[in-house]
């Protein structure tokens, strides 16, 4: 593990009066040294303050579409905007919602879920060992895996449409949801996330050692390498589900039937239904409030991804693991 | 190396195949025939191109300036809080915004940068904004740009680096704190260093994705009902020219322009920071 | 064993990765085969283009969500017909979903949709050359049908006399007011531009606050601009225009909306926008604009009481000879060329377009079919909401001035972008009228349009 030294002197004494150099290598728990009350206090409210400003300013327009969700079109524009509307203009911009081309919106968060969670199992099992490779293991074209990786996520793709559709359709997939699927699969940005973690969070000789101990391969990434990348696998697990639940371009272009579309292509689709956005709708027009429900209803399962991904996504620690 | 072999299947048939294609299409003509650099010419003097260019380099200068330091900072911030529930809440309210990707937020946005209707129009009316024309006028376009992006893809990565942040070990730490190290100088010292990689790999992603920005233009397009954002980036003009002009091979021409721009940034960050280096 | 790679891995490794590279050449090679396509072989020369040979089926129609209505009731009707039915975006808002598609389907060779509803009007300046729209004058739809039409309503379709799609609905402007509330002001409706300017005058010395209009739509040169005549979007042919934005027609019309802009009787936030939502929906006294204002605009978003709306002939200048107005959207079928249900798809052309039971009793727009508008326009004078009878549609579905085409390049984003901001700005309209040419012949010729000033 690259140790970066600090220097700084070794001259300003420790609060307790502890030795410098028992420290340094100490692997236990900080101890607990008296706490500077009133410093230390200002340090946390500056923090917390700049923090604060942070969450109005990321919270404050999902508060404001939360409560549009309540309100009827009328009070959207009248009242204050962030007033609670009523929960009968909620319930009845939910029941539009629902009845918005027969129940359609179940269907495209089914579909949803559906090409989510595949591809997020193909995509873990796939990124995560290659990851893995790149980082920990020595094989020809590995640099160049890498280079190529890294061209292929820089790449616009707005002419990589027409590519893939001639690919999809060469293989008769076209129409069957591996047309989606199988290009979610393929997740660069995961790979290279796996690669960097392996590559500054275990440490080679760890690898190195059980190898020498006769581990095979497989057995040095199943037992050793894998147990340590939980965080890992939770953020290449999310964000490969999050990027695959908001794609939008993707299934709109390759899915022909209106029954496969996945709920972001579905809220593309009321927002075309939306007088102040195509004002020749007529009678089966959609509200503003509704189309902000149907916004929350399609982010909802991925704060809920989150909430469960948060648990793994960040305890990282090596404790023990290795000697320097 | 079977570890890599399903990945590189999936990358030569999503990935290399799909560029090396549209490689080819921004060489060749609309019959397969062999262009050179005709298309690159005729793009470049599209009416549309060399403002597309200015308003992508603007966009790229605010955009990867306020990404880069505030994700660190926050992400620093939120590891030296004490409660490590506030943190964990923090860090989830900070994501929030990352799930309303694309159509999803275009009327948030709507309402929010309309000072008739949004909630922070004292805010908008301080800086002397009284109606939606004034706030998306085209000089502050980039701003709105990268606050709107920002607000999407901040919490992400605010996630990551919390994570790298959580990688250093607890004995560099105290090692820095024992030697009298502050917040700041443990920051800068210690912490931002090793992050190097992550924070690497955030900047070259950042660059690309400010390079090839669409989403936000092509939001306030549909928000302003076209008064604002069409036309804005090159990667926009790609689509234009792919599918409402039926050019695919100049639409390739340009992809390839930003692809190019997008590596060689890369390679520039990845040689100087030893990227690739599995250390 | 060492910490060294041992060697029989490391052929393991690059067999491997051979094998990989082999499907992925194997990929390359299918992608190649399929890019240089199939010849056409085995189709028949009928009704004035290749048919290919015919199988029953399904029928694969694509409507937006507002359509659906229309096939679901052909279904009920007709329910030996087998329907797929798909729906997606109609093609609104600048999606350009329905080109995309069929561009794609031509590389592949298969997909393309029977038929198709399109809300755009301009779906032929492309949908001819990419051999997607099935001419529909020379065999397939009879001429009697065609006649009934409203004129001029299927010249949009029209590429050198053939005609390539069947306009669904007219959108006709005419001039919108509130009645009770003209009669309140001692008012009379305008019958000349003159009398219109007059009378936004006169509102905005006796009545301030109180709207004539609305230029501050991306729609709005089509309502005033359209009806007066300029020659702002001139299509001569499938890929040529003429733009001449400084003509007296233009100029006229631009002076008369900027001395009502500077009063204040014209405003210039859209119709849908917020702030006119919010602070000006319920001091409408006129407002020119399409036959979908009625429902969709007044009765729809503003919640305009009962008995209140009603429709006049929309203003014509002094000495007119000939009354013209504008027209904002519609909508087109069209017919794939490709369709191996020729008949089916003929017939639930013919029905959607023309059929009473769906055009003259449920289409939310005003009929392009004369004969369904009838019966149409006998139900929306029944339905007790309008203050007057709605018949000045009917007069004004056949002034829509042919002299402004529909194009490949949008006229609303050009005008949104161009001199929507400009107004926003101060400026007046009269000033931008160089500016909105100078952008129209750049769209224009980025399109590939031969552009004549």
């Amino acid at each position: 593990m690259p140790n970066k030294s600090f220097a700084v002197s070794v001259a300003a004494p420790h609060a307790e009066g502890e030795p410098s150099v028992m420290s340094r290598t100490h692997h236990r728990a900080p101890e607990r040294r008296r706490p500077r009350p009133l410093r230390r206090v200002a340090a946390q409210l500056q923090t917390g303050t700049v923090l604060a400003v942070f969450v109005v300013f990321f919270v404050l327009p999902v508060l404001w579409l939360v409560l549009a969700a309540t309100k009827t079109d009328q009070q959207l524009v009248h009242d204050n905007p962030l007033s609670f509307g009523s929960f009968h203009a909620l319930k009845a911009n939910w029941d539009a919602l629902t009845s918005f081309q027969d129940d359609a919106v179940m269907q495209w968060l089914g579909n949803s879920a559906l090409y989510a969670v595949i591809s997020l199992v193909i995509t873990l099992g796939v990124a995560i060992p290659a990851g893995y490779a790149l980082a920990m293991t020595e094989f020809r074209g590995r640099h160049t895996l890498l280079v190529a990786t890294l061209v292929v996520m820089l790449m616009p793709n707005a002419t990589l449409v027409v590519p893939l559709f001639l690919e999809i359709n060469a293989v008769h997939l076209i129409g069957t949801m591996w047309s989606i699927i199988l290009p979610y699969s393929f997740y660069p940005f995961g790979v290279y996330l796996t690669y960097i973690y392996f590559t500054t969070a275990v440490p080679k000789d760890l690898l190195a050692a059980a190898r020498m101990d006769g581990c095979s391969e497989f057995r040095v990434f199943w037992h050793i390498a894998l147990p340590l990348a939980t965080p890992v696998i939770a953020l290449v697990g999310f964000f490969s589900f999050v990027a695959n639940w908001t794609n939008y371009f993707l299934p709109y272009v390759m899915l022909p039937e209106s029954s496969q579309m996945p709920i972001q292509v579905g809220v593309g689709t009321l927002l075309s239904n939306v007088p102040s956005f195509n004002p020749t709708v007529g009678d089966l027009a959609i509200q503003r409030p509704q189309l902000a429900l149907a916004t929350l209803v399609a982010i909802t399962p991925v704060l809920i991804v989150f909430l469960f991904a948060q648990r793994f996504l960040v305890s990282g620690m090596l404790a023990g693991a290795t000697k320097e | 190396m079977a570890f890599v072999a399903a990945y590189v299947v999936l990358l030569v048939a999503f990935g290399v195949l799909p560029t090396a294609y549209a490689v080819y299409f921004a060489f060749t003509d609309a019959g397969g025939k062999v262009t050179g650099f005709a298309n690159f010419v005729s793009t470049a003097h599209d009416f549309r191109f060399l403002d597309a260019v200015s308003h992508v380099a603007v966009y790229l200068l605010f955009w990867l300036l306020s990404l880069v330091v505030f994700v660190v900072a926050l992400a620093l911030l939120l590891h030296r809080l004490a409660s490590g529930s506030a943190s964990k809440a923090l860090r989830f309210l900070y994501y929030i915004p990352g799930a309303l990707a694309g159509a999803a937020s275009v009327l948030v946005w709507l309402f929010m940068l309309d000072p008739t209707v949004s909630p922070v129009r004292s805010l908008l009316g301080v800086l002397g904004f009284h109606t939606f024309g004034e706030v998306i006028a085209p000089g502050n376009l980039p701003l709105l740009f990268t606050i709107i992006a920002f607000w999407t893809g901040a919490g992400g990565w605010i996630v990551v680096m919390y994570g790298a942040l959580n990688n250093i070990p607890t004995d560099v730490m105290e090692a820095a704190r024992i030697d009298g190290a502050g917040a700041w100088q443990t920051a800068w010292h210690v912490q931002i260093p090793m992050l190097r990689k992550w924070i690497v790999y955030m900047v070259i992603l950042a660059f690309a994705g400010g390079a090839q920005l669409f989403v936000e233009p092509q939001l306030l397009s549909l928000a302003s009902v076209g008064v604002a954002g069409r036309d804005y980036s090159l990667n926009q003009l790609t689509y234009d020219f792919a599918f409402q002009m039926n050019n695919i091979n100049g639409a390739a021409a340009v992809s390839v322009e930003l692809l190019v721009v997008s590596v060689s940034a890369a390679a520039v960050f990845v040689a100087r920071s030893g990227f690739f280096d599995a250390e | 064993m060492t910490v060294n790679k041992p060697s029989s891995g490391r052929e393991r490794a690059s067999s491997k990765s051979r094998a990989a590279l082999l499907a992925g050449c194997a990929a390359a090679a299918a992608l190649t085969l399929t890019a240089c396509g199939g010849g056409t072989t085995g189709t028949t020369t009928k009704d004035g283009f290749a048919q290919v040979p015919q199988k029953d089926g399904a029928l694969t129609v694509w409507v937006d969500a507002t359509r659906m209505d229309a096939v679901k009731l052909y279904q009920k009707l007709h329910p030996e017909v087998k329907l797929n039915i798909v729906s997606y975006d109609g093609d609104a808002n600048g999606s350009n979903y329905l080109q995309t598609k069929v561009q794609l389907f031509n590389r592949t060779h298969k997909g393309w949709p029977d038929v198709v509803f399109s809300s755009q009007n301009n779906e032929a300046s492309w949908a001819v050359d990419a051999g997607f729209a099935a001419p529909l004058n020379k065999g397939l739809v009879d001429e009697a049908t065609l006649g009934k039409f409203a004129s001029g309503a299927n010249d949009v379709c029209t590429v050198n006399g053939t005609v390539y799609c069947l306009r669904n609905d007219l959108s006709q402007a005419v001039l919108w007011y509130n009645a009770p509330l003209l009669k309140k002001f001692g008012y009379q409706v305008p019958t000349t531009w003159e009398e219109y300017q007059q009378l936004g005058e006169k509102v905005a010395k006796e009545h301030p606050g109180y709207l004539v209009g609305d230029a501050g739509d991306s729609f709005t040169p089509e309502i005033y601009l359209w009806a007066s005549k300029c020659g702002a979007n001139h299509i001569t042919g499938p890929k040529s225009v003429s733009v001449n934005t400084s003509s007296e027609a233009c100029t006229k019309m631009a002076k008369l909306m900027d001395v009502l802009i500077k009063n204040k009787s014209m405003s210039i936030s859209g119709v849908f926008s917020t702030d006119f939502g919010k602070n000006q929906a319920d001091k409408v006294l006129l407002m020119p604009g399409p036959a979908w204002y009625g429902g969709a605009l007044f009765e729809g978003t503003f919640k305009t009481p009962a008995k209140q709306i009603a429709a006049a002939p929309i203003p014509q200048w002094k000495g007119e000879t000939s009354p013209s107005t504008g027209n904002v959207g519609g909508g087109t079928w069209l017919l794939s060329q490709h369709s191996e249900h020729i008949k089916a798809a003929t017939d639930f052309l013919k029905w959607v377009t023309t059929d009473n039971a769906y055009q003259g009793k449920k289409a939310p727009g005003f009929p392009a079919y004369a004969p369904a508008a009838e019966v149409w326009l006998k139900g929306q004078n029944s339905s007790g909401y309008f203050a007057s009878d709605l018949n000045a549609l009917k007069a004004a579905s056949s002034q829509v001035w042919p002299g402004w085409g529909s194009g490949q390049f949008s006229q609303e984003a050009i005008w949104a972008a161009t001199v929507k901001p400009a107004l926003t700005q101060g400026k007046s309209v009269a000033s931008m009228l160089p500016a909105w040419q100078d952008s129209i012949v750049k769209y224009a010729k980025s399109n590939g349009y031969k552009v004549s000033q």
